[in-house]
């Protein structure tokens, strides 16, 4: 250990960007052993592991980096597991820089722990080794519901089925993984890991009800009669406009259904809503994790420019750095310090977007710098498509109020400090109460509220 | 228990002594005069009170002046018969005296006279007339007939009898009731004893022979009866294992048969040991209880104190025989001593396995054996000297005054080792069960376990436990090294899972006692355990030698299943004196009832069945079963066994899961335990390397590898108690037991010391509860075990002070104004509401005024005085980290602390200065410019991190400037020593004290010692001993490196010690003479106001400090790998460091004004005001906080608060030296006029040149004055430190000789000594010369005592001979041996060179070879060796007039083959210049 002066950092490889804009595989490629020993072998096992702490999940990271570190690969797979229900995911889609690896003692100057591939490695390495995660055989009496198949409600499952309590989880979707599933483009992450993940779930005596809306396919009051607890995963899937003019025309769409549409396609499913960009001039409206997720795709899908319009500066994109690296690599145009006034249409389609620049304030006493917008500064960008990718919001659906359970303003749930809902069977964890968010912090939810649930069950 | 009140007031001591016998056995009053006389130049030694009369007590112990008393009986009317005895009796109640002579009476004695012995009051100081006893004389004849050895035993029995009968009146007391001696002693100053009592001016009192002793205490509080001598002894030095010597006089005494008492008698004469009585004074009862019962003298006296035997592998083998024998019941009184003893028959001294006090005898030709601490305490004709040397480590030399015959180490063990058939014996009847093994550690079918992983859970064996403890054991085979503080709560104040011997604080050495170096002086360590009864120890019986023997308490099974079949039925090698039945210690609910149970059934079992080894087993612990703590267990029953009687004939071994760590293991000896199989420390690692698909070998060292690292530290546990076998560690409780109940003390650990009383048997067993259910209940999925959190931080494990979040906190915002303050509120917040992790947390304001307003509070700048950063030394932080600090430091008017290790000559007078200069056991660049740069020298006794323990710095990190600071070359390792080597007891550090006072007598000394309960006694003695500032660290101090048991489990937690220190010095009114100061852990205003309420008047920051320079607590400070630049001297990392001056200042700001606000709120303007005003502090309303008892925290006794004096001046002003410096001035004002004075100097002119090199330095740094500018020519015998920190320019020439540290920290010049008489056989200096030196010349013409240039960097030395344990933890410099040296050679050293001139060629069997070669130096390659050393060797000719050198040179061509040249191994390129050799 302690060899970070010896190694540098390095960052799992990438595939070429001429070949990776040819399809939908994953842009990066897993450590193999030796590089993930070597960069594991760079951590100083620091008596305060700001890594540790600055994870949601409070991953034993410098544990399982030891362990791979020297070689024992099957409790470096323990431990990545003990704490998280999905590590390999997680690997692949936390924004490490703002989390683990931000914190890291290292970052600064030294260059981070690559903490989120070796995470990945450890896990797919024992996956591929024949290890499989483990549940419990002593089978419990308590029958818990989960409602939603995302982040939040796959992590609640593998904790309550590791304690062997009886799960059965309901999706409305036709697959299971919310977010990860029909949100996250294949090229950050392969679908197959998902269904990985749900078939060793179903193993451990899950029953998965796919396409079973509650409140529609099947009663609120139903759930509440049949199982002891219910946990509500139902992520934040409302998606927003900018409220601006011109917002309704036809080619304007929300980016959940540009990346829904692509993803069915390239599931081979029937998809009848496909958003087709091919030799289309693309505008992005946005600067997260998801416009970054619509413009790579955008670009995939062959459009014949793709630009990302961003309020602010790049120094203060909300998304993951590396993200920003991979989009400019495939050949998305950055427009920064623009703010949409309106769309300007010709009939019901939008030909572009009126902009102002905007600049940045002094920092406030947090830091923050707030936007100013240039008055009088207004120029045009045309377009063909324009995506809104501006967050979303909970969706709070009807059956909430059938079981009682109380929303806020903005339509969250509202829990108490141990995940319960104002229904006292009824917890709730992930985007749907904290709005729109990581997730890994869903799988925090999805994991601590498990551990409520049997607190009150044992 | 409980209420520590008495510690207050309790002592340890230790002083000067020796004795004076004519040979003949002629009785004259010269004999007296003699003995007065020496102990008058000895004063020095002893401790004195400001009215320069009263001292801590002194006295003599003398033969029976026959012509005296008789003159005086008759003179009375009573003609004495030729047997009488003379009982001196001190008594305030004369009642007393009547009871005393109705017990002589029914023991057949007849009084036939009381004597109020006649005294003159004058003599006495006020405190010592106080309490002035009447001293009465009973003289006694026998009322019938019966023979002189009954009448002794009846004297003897009679004075037992009334001592237990009065055991209430304090002031009854009989120094000695005898036939043979008589003491006269008292509080008096050995000057005045002739002037107290009339009697001994009277020509006609005539001796033959005296024990002498004055007495130096570390309390203020001395008492008539603790004068020594005592009956048969007196001691200078401390019984380190006297707690376990006690309760094992105790198991000794429940089986005793002897020939001269009746079994009925031996009853009256019980308790052995008088209560309440000095670690000597209970030595001395033993020693006198052994010879009345007719143990033969030398035999009493070396099963008592004996020589290192068990590692001594060049030790005679019969005598090795007897020792072994004696060991089978006797364990060593261990700890440094020297003891002059007598029987009235025989008169003697011994000295300690160590060599750690000093004795110094003078044969002369008239026949008189003189012995002292010190040479020269009589001025004795040269020509009549016969011998003048001195003991070594472990050696006795004894008088026969029937024969008039000098009985030496070589005779006595001839004596020893042939009175009895000692080796047939032990061949007959002694077991090892080595010898019944094939092979060890190759059976590991009991470390596979079923349910390993929840057993692993519920013994806290965590991933944090493994990957921090067992793993580097089992890989490296020595406990694991980490660094930083500890800032985990108190085990008592834990709401997570602990381990039982968490609650166990570990004791250690600090002043009065000196911890030794386990590794480097392994010959003095034994791990060696033994099982079967205790015998009788008044008798030698063939059948006593049964034994059955281990080297180690630590088991495996295959020795564990040998002791089992021993003592099994149905195994054929059954022995019922081994029969062995296991209990188990797991029960169900109630933990207190079934305590008692368990016991119950043992002590049946031992009734009952005659079972002698009991076996306490915890494998059985599951789902059903839980845990009776081990420690429990075995203190409980250990004391269950006491009290009815059988304990001497059980062995108590445990077979536990509890023990995984070397502290875990010493828990369990220390309250009893005789052996420990700890199987689940193998089983963890069996799991661990299980995967690995290792041979059963390589396993094997694994498993050995665990078993090593525990024995390892095991001993040095012990060591750092000064204890060196684990027999006189074992039963000695020497632990602080912190927050457990008084119940729970009471019944299993009685006799460790205890504080915050508190958890009692509900709260454990609902602890142990909740881990039962944690391991059994709820199961982890994909990894079984817990995380941790102990040592490092982790989620959910036990809170640290220095978390993530603190950490953050405190580097918040890059805040470079020193006015931007507000950036601390979140480190404020989370300090003070982080809910009961610390003793001062229970506590809250109570201010008996209205808050004022800020304005009225002092400034800041008032403020900043108080703060000091703690010391942290250049080398174990970067020079960017420590620079940063000074500047900070001496920016706001605070002071910075160099730390051990030097510091650049370019920072002195500077801005980067560092106004603290410390001064720590390894001596590091400890010279006279570095003394004279500082406004205080302080003296490290211990370091909280790992108190007791020395410390090393790896040669790879060893770079030119830290090599440069150090006076070492870059790349040698350089080892610090656990002691002081000049510091063994208390009137060392006051010698210390003093020639540190005298190189720079502008500096104020401090002491820095380590919280621990007990600290206040040593506080009080330091305040004795003229310092002039304490400080009390907090147990949670940091370090670059320290062993991980030490760091969590040594040391107390600031609070504690503060408390009890500024309460012992206020108890012995010495509060007001020495500043008090504490650390440990300070982070916010609120911390300061509390320690100031609790006592101390200033305030340091380590962590702290390092925090505020970028340190994010990684606790890797040890592996120079710092991503900070802080910790580390690699230039690439330390280009990383980007602390800031400005950022530590604004930080102390806030402390400051976080300070003046909270004063405000209380009403008070000033930090003076507050000290030691704990009035001001209460005990929070809170359940929890009700557990615990707080008393002696919150404890305000009445007196003065704060220092009041400038500076503690100490008793002799040295105005001998003073007077020379006058004299010499003129050539340090103008450095190009040498100088020469000629005088006469005696012993009592201690640390003679300091004060002229202090002078020097003063104006000139280390460059000095030019070469023999100022020289001095002696005649006499040097007091004590002759030379020290002796500047350039600086020659001392002594005609005679010179006392103990002889060249001590000297940087240059010359010391010549040539005492009349000559060579090996002759001493020309004492113990511990050229400690420390870093440059110089000494040449003596004699022999030196021991430990003979240790840790010397750089001076050029020949002698013509040394005692044991020379060249130790040497890094620098030359030493050549013209003769014998003792054994131990060289261990630690590192650096330098040595020539050891070998005719008889014994030499190399005397060499530690773990570092060092000898090589010939009569080849070729080998020529420019031989010219250095003869160059050396003519300039020593030249100096001295060697006849030794002479003879050498004159035959240098054969000569050169008898010298060897020794040198570290690892060096390749010798130091060596020929041009320095003339």
């Amino acid at each position: 250990m302690l060899n970070f002066t010896k190694f540098e950092r390095i960052s799992p490889e990438k595939r070429d960007v001429l070949q990776r804009l040819k399809d939908y595989d994953e842009v990066y490629k897993v450590f193999g052993n030796s590089r993930a020993k070597e960069q594991s072998d760079r951590c100083m096992q620091c008596g305060d592991p700001y890594c540790h702490t600055g994870c949601p999940l409070g991953n034993f990271i410098p544990a399982w980096l030891k362990q791979t570190a020297t070689k024992n690969p099957d409790l470096a797979f323990a431990l990545s597991n003990e704490t998280s229900p999905f590590p390999e995911i997680l690997g692949r889609i936390c924004p490490q820089d703002s989390l683990c690896e931000g914190a890291c003692s290292l970052n600064t100057g030294h260059g981070a722990i690559a903490i989120g591939a070796v995470e990945t490695h450890v896990s797919e390495d024992a996956f591929a080794r024949g290890l499989k995660p483990k549940f419990s055989n002593n089978k419990k009496d308590g029958k818990i519901a989960i409602i939603g198949s995302g982040p939040a409600g796959i992590s609640a499952a593998t904790f309550l089925l590791r304690k062997g309590y009886q799960v059965e989880m309901f999706e409305r979707a036709d697959r299971a993984g919310g977010l990860m599933m029909y949100g996250i483009p294949g090229f950050k992450l392969d679908k197959s890991t998902i269904d990985r993940r749900m078939n060793w779930l179903i193993e451990a005596g899950m029953k998965l009800h796919l396409n079973c809306e509650i409140g529609k396919d099947k009663s609120a009051k139903d759930l509440e009669n049949e199982f002891d607890s219910i946990f509500i995963g139902i992520g934040a899937t409302a998606s927003r406009y900018a409220g601006i003019e011109g917002e309704n025309s036809s080619n304007v769409h929300l980016a959940m259904d540009l990346l829904t549409g692509i993803q069915k396609k390239n599931l081979g499913n029937k998809n009848s809503d496909f958003i087709d960009v091919k030799d289309k001039k693309v505008l992005v409206i946005g600067g997260g994790d998801t416009a970054m997720d619509c413009v790579r795709s955008s670009v995939r899908e062959g459009a014949s420019s793709v630009k990302c319009l961003y309020r602010r500066n790049e120094a203060n994109m909300p998304g993951s750095k590396k993200e920003v690296v991979n989009a400019k690599e495939e050949g998305v145009e950055f427009v920064f310090n623009v703010s949409p006034k309106v769309i300007k249409t010709d009939g019901n389609i939008a030909t572009g977007v009126e902009l102002l620049t905007t600049s940045m304030s002094e920092p406030d006493d947090s830091g923050r710098q707030k936007v100013v917008i240039n008055e009088g500064s207004e120029y045009l960008e045309e377009a063909d498509i324009i995506i809104m990718a501006l967050g979303f919001s909970p969706e709070a659906p009807a059956f909430l109020k059938e079981l009682n359970v109380e929303t806020n303003s903005w339509g969250g749930i509202e829990i108490s400090k141990t995940f319960q809902t104002s229904n006292n069977k009824v917890y709730a964890g992930g985007d749907c109460e904290r709005g729109a968010h990581l997730a890994v912090t869903a799988a925090a939810d999805g994991r601590d509220a498990a551990r409520a649930i049997m607190q009150i069950l044992a | 228990m409980g209420c520590n009140l008495d510690l207050l007031t309790s002592f340890k001591d230790n002083c000067g002594f020796g004795l004076v016998a004519d040979m003949q056995n002629r009785q004259s009053h010269k004999n007296l005069e003699d003995a007065i006389t020496s102990l008058e130049r000895m004063m020095h030694r002893g401790a004195v009170a400001a009215d320069g009369k009263t001292g801590d007590g002194s006295g003599l112990l003398l033969s029976i002046p026959e012509y005296f008393m008789r003159k005086i009986a008759t003179k009375e009317g009573v003609d004495l018969p030729e047997t009488y005895g003379i009982a001196m009796i001190f008594a305030k109640d004369l009642s007393d005296i009547d009871t005393f002579e109705e017990f002589c009476e029914s023991n057949d004695l007849k009084v036939v006279l009381r004597r109020t012995v006649p005294v003159d009051t004058d003599a006495l100081g006020a405190q010592a007339l106080a309490s002035l006893p009447n001293i009465i004389q009973v003289f006694v004849v026998p009322n019938t007939l019966m023979s002189s050895k009954r009448f002794d035993a009846m004297l003897y029995l009679t004075r037992k009898e009334c001592e237990h009968k009065l055991i209430d009146k304090k002031d009854f007391y009989i120094p000695t009731f005898s036939s043979k001696v008589i003491a006269y002693k008292g509080l008096i100053m050995p000057t005045h004893i002739k002037h107290f009592y009339v009697d001994l001016r009277d020509e006609d009192f005539k001796i033959s022979f005296s024990l002498f002793h004055q007495r130096f205490s570390t309390n203020t509080l001395p008492q008539w009866k603790l004068a020594q001598p005592f009956r048969a002894i007196a001691h200078n030095g401390e019984i380190n294992s006297v707690e376990a010597n006690r309760f094992n006089v105790e198991i000794k005494s429940e089986q005793l048969k002897s020939e001269i008492f009746s079994d009925e008698e031996i009853e009256r004469l019980l308790p052995i040991l008088q209560v309440g009585s000095s670690d000597s004074a209970s030595l001395d009862n033993m020693f006198e209880f052994m010879l009345a019962n007719g143990v033969d003298f030398f035999k009493a006296a070396r099963s008592l104190v004996p020589a290192p035997w068990q590692n001594a592998p060049h030790m005679d083998a019969d005598l090795r025989a007897f020792y072994e024998y004696t060991a089978t019941a006797m364990e060593a009184w261990d700890g440094p001593a020297a003891v002059s003893l007598t029987d009235g028959r025989h008169i003697g001294c011994l000295i300690d396995r160590n060599g750690l006090r000093p004795s110094k005898y003078v044969i002369t030709k008239d026949d008189k054996l003189y012995i002292t601490s010190e040479y020269g305490t009589l001025s004795l004709d040269e020509d009549n000297i016969l011998e003048r040397g001195r003991l070594q480590s472990g050696e006795m030399i004894a008088l026969d005054l029937k024969h008039g015959k000098v009985l030496k180490e070589d005779d006595i063990n001839d004596y020893l080792k042939s009175s009895q058939y000692y080796s047939k014996w032990l061949n007959e009847d002694m077991d090892y069960i080595q010898e019944y093994i094939e092979d060890s550690f190759l059976n590991t079918s009991d470390y596979i376990l079923d349910d390993l992983e929840k057993k692993q859970k519920y013994f806290n064996i965590t991933y944090e436990a493994i990957d921090q403890m067992i793993e580097p054991m089992a890989n490296d085979g020595k406990e694991p090294v980490g660094s930083m503080g500890d800032d985990t709560p108190l085990a008592c104040f834990s709401q997570v899972n602990r381990n039982f011997t968490d609650y166990f604080k570990q004791k250690f050495a600090q002043v009065t006692n000196p911890p030794i170096d386990p590794y480097r002086e392994k010959v003095v360590m034994s791990l060696e355990t033994g099982f079967g009864q205790i015998h009788n120890i008044l008798s030698e019986q063939p059948e006593y030698a049964k034994r059955l023997k281990t080297t180690s308490p630590i088991l495996m099974k295959e020795k564990f299943d040998i002791l089992h079949s021993f003592g099994h039925p149905q195994s054929p090698r059954y022995d019922e004196y081994y029969k062995n039945k296991t209990f188990s210690t797991t029960f169900t609910t109630d933990l207190k009832a079934s305590l008692v149970a368990l016991s119950e059934k043992v002590v049946k079992a031992v009734k009952d069945e005659q079972v002698s080894v009991i076996i306490l087993d915890d494998r059985n612990v599951g789902e059903k079963a839980k845990l009776i703590p081990m420690a429990m267990a075995v203190g409980y029953i250990n004391h269950q066994l006491l009290k009815e009687e059988i304990r001497h004939s059980i062995s108590i071994v445990t077979v536990t899961g509890e023990v995984y760590d070397p502290h875990m293991a010493a828990v369990l000896i220390a309250f009893g335990a005789t052996a420990i199989y700890p199987y689940m420390m193998y089983a963890t690692t069996v799991a661990l390397f299980k995967r690995k698909d290792l041979s059963k070998y390589e396993l094997q060292r694994l498993l050995k590898n665990t078993q090593k690292s525990v024995n390892a530290g095991l001993l040095k546990i012990m060591s750092k108690m000064g204890i060196c076998t684990i027999a006189s560690y074992r039963n000695s409780g020497l632990f602080d037991v912190i927050g457990l109940s008084d119940e729970i003390t009471n019944d299993c650990f009685e006799g460790a010391y205890t504080d915050l009383a508190g958890l009692t048997y509900e709260d454990i067993e609902k602890k142990i509860e909740k881990s039962h259910i944690n391991a059994f209940i709820d199961e982890n999925c994909m990894f079984p075990l817990d995380l941790g959190g102990f040592y490092k931080y982790s989620n959910g494990g036990e809170y640290h002070d220095y978390g993530p979040a603190t950490t953050k906190a405190m580097h918040n915002k890059n805040a470079n104004k020193k006015e931007d303050i507000s950036d601390f509120d979140s480190l404020k917040e989370l300090v003070e509401t982080r809910d009961k992790k610390f003793i001062r947390d229970f506590f809250e304001f109570n201010s008996d005024k209205d808050a004022i307003d800020l304005s009225s509070v002092e400034s800041k700048d008032e403020i900043f005085k108080r703060f000091a950063s703690a010391a942290m030394s250049c080398g174990s932080i970067s020079p960017e980290a420590h620079e940063a600090v000074a500047q900070a430091m001496n920016t706001i008017g605070g002071s910075s602390n160099s730390g051990e290790g030097g510091e650049d000559a370019k920072r002195f007078g500077t801005l980067k200065n560092s106004k603290i200069k410390q001064i720590a056991s390894g001596r590091f660049g400890v010279t006279p410019g570095y003394l004279r740069s500082a406004e205080e020298l302080q003296i490290k006794i211990a370091q909280g991190a790992k108190p007791g323990e020395g410390g090393q710095l790896a040669g790879h990190k060893v770079t030119q400037l830290i090599a440069t600071l150090r006076h070492t070359v870059a790349g040698v390792t350089l080892i610090s020593p656990p002691p002081h080597h000049d510091i063994y007891s208390i009137e060392d550090l006051a010698q210390l004290i003093f020639d540190l006072k005298q190189i720079n007598p502008l500096a104020k000394i401090t002491v820095k010692l380590v919280s621990s309960i007990g600290v206040g006694t040593i506080a009080a003695g330091v305040a004795k001993a003229y310092a002039d500032k304490i400080i009390i660290s907090g147990g949670d101090g940091g370090t670059g490196a320290a062993p991980l048991t030490s760091l969590k489990h040594a040391g107390n937690a600031w609070e504690m010690g503060l408390s009890e220190a500024h309460n012992a010095l206020k108890a012995n009114h010495l509060r007001e003479f020495v500043h008090v100061q504490t650390d440990g852990g300070l982070k916010t205003g609120m911390d300061v106001v509390k320690a100031a309420m609790l006592g101390a008047e200033s305030y340091a920051f380590g962590t702290a400090a390092l925090t505020l320079l970028g340190c994010k607590i990684l606790r890797i400070c040890h592996t120079n790998k710092c991503s900070v630049g802080v910790a580390t001297q690699d230039e690439t990392l330390r280009d990383h460091f980007e602390g800031t001056v400005e950022r530590l200042i604004s930080y102390f700001t806030f402390i400051a004004e976080d300070v003046r606000n909270i004063l405000a709120s209380l009403g008070y303007s000033t930090i003076e005001e507050i000290v030691g005003r704990s009035d001001l502090l209460k005990v929070i309303d809170d359940d929890f906080a009700k557990k615990f008892d707080f008393q002696n925290i919150l404890r305000r006794i009445d007196g003065v608060d704060t220092c009041q004096k400038e500076s503690n001046e100490p008793f002799d002003d040295n105005k001998y030296e003073k007077d020379l410096l006058k004299k010499v001035h003129r050539t340090i004002e103008n450095p190009n006029s040498p100088v020469k004075v000629n005088t006469e100097i005696s012993n009592l002119n201690r640390s003679f040149g300091a004060l002229i090199s202090g002078e020097i330095a003063r104006y000139y740094g280390d460059k000095g004055l030019p070469e023999n500018s100022i020289n001095i020519n002696l005649k006499g015998i040097a007091g004590q430190s002759f030379g020290a920190f002796l500047s350039t320019g600086m020659n001392l020439n002594l005609a005679g000789a010179a006392n103990d540290y002889v060249g001590k920290g000297m940087n240059g010049g010359k010391i010549i000594i040539k005492p009349t008489h000559q060579g090996q056989n002759f001493a020309g200096g004492g113990n511990t010369c050229l400690y420390g030196a870093t440059g110089g010349k000494l040449y003596i013409r004699a022999s030196v005592g021991e430990r003979f240039a240790v840790r010397n960097s750089g001076c050029i030395s020949v002698v013509e001979g040394t005692g044991d344990n020379p060249c130790e933890y040497m890094t620098g410099g030359i030493v050549v041996i013209l003769g014998n040296t003792g054994i131990n050679f060289g261990a630690g050293m590192t650096g330098g060179l040595s020539f050891v001139y070998d005719p008889e060629k014994g030499f190399v069997d005397k060499m530690n070879q773990e570092l060092i070669e000898a090589v010939r130096i009569d080849t070729d390659d080998t020529e420019r060796e031989r010219l250095y050393l003869k160059r050396l060797l003519l300039d020593y000719l030249h100096e001295t007039e060697s006849n030794e050198a002479d003879r050498i040179l004159q035959n240098f061509r054969s000569e050169i083959r008898n010298f060897w040249m020794v040198k570290p191994k690892n060096m390749t390129v010798l130091p060596l210049d020929p041009d320095e050799g003339d």
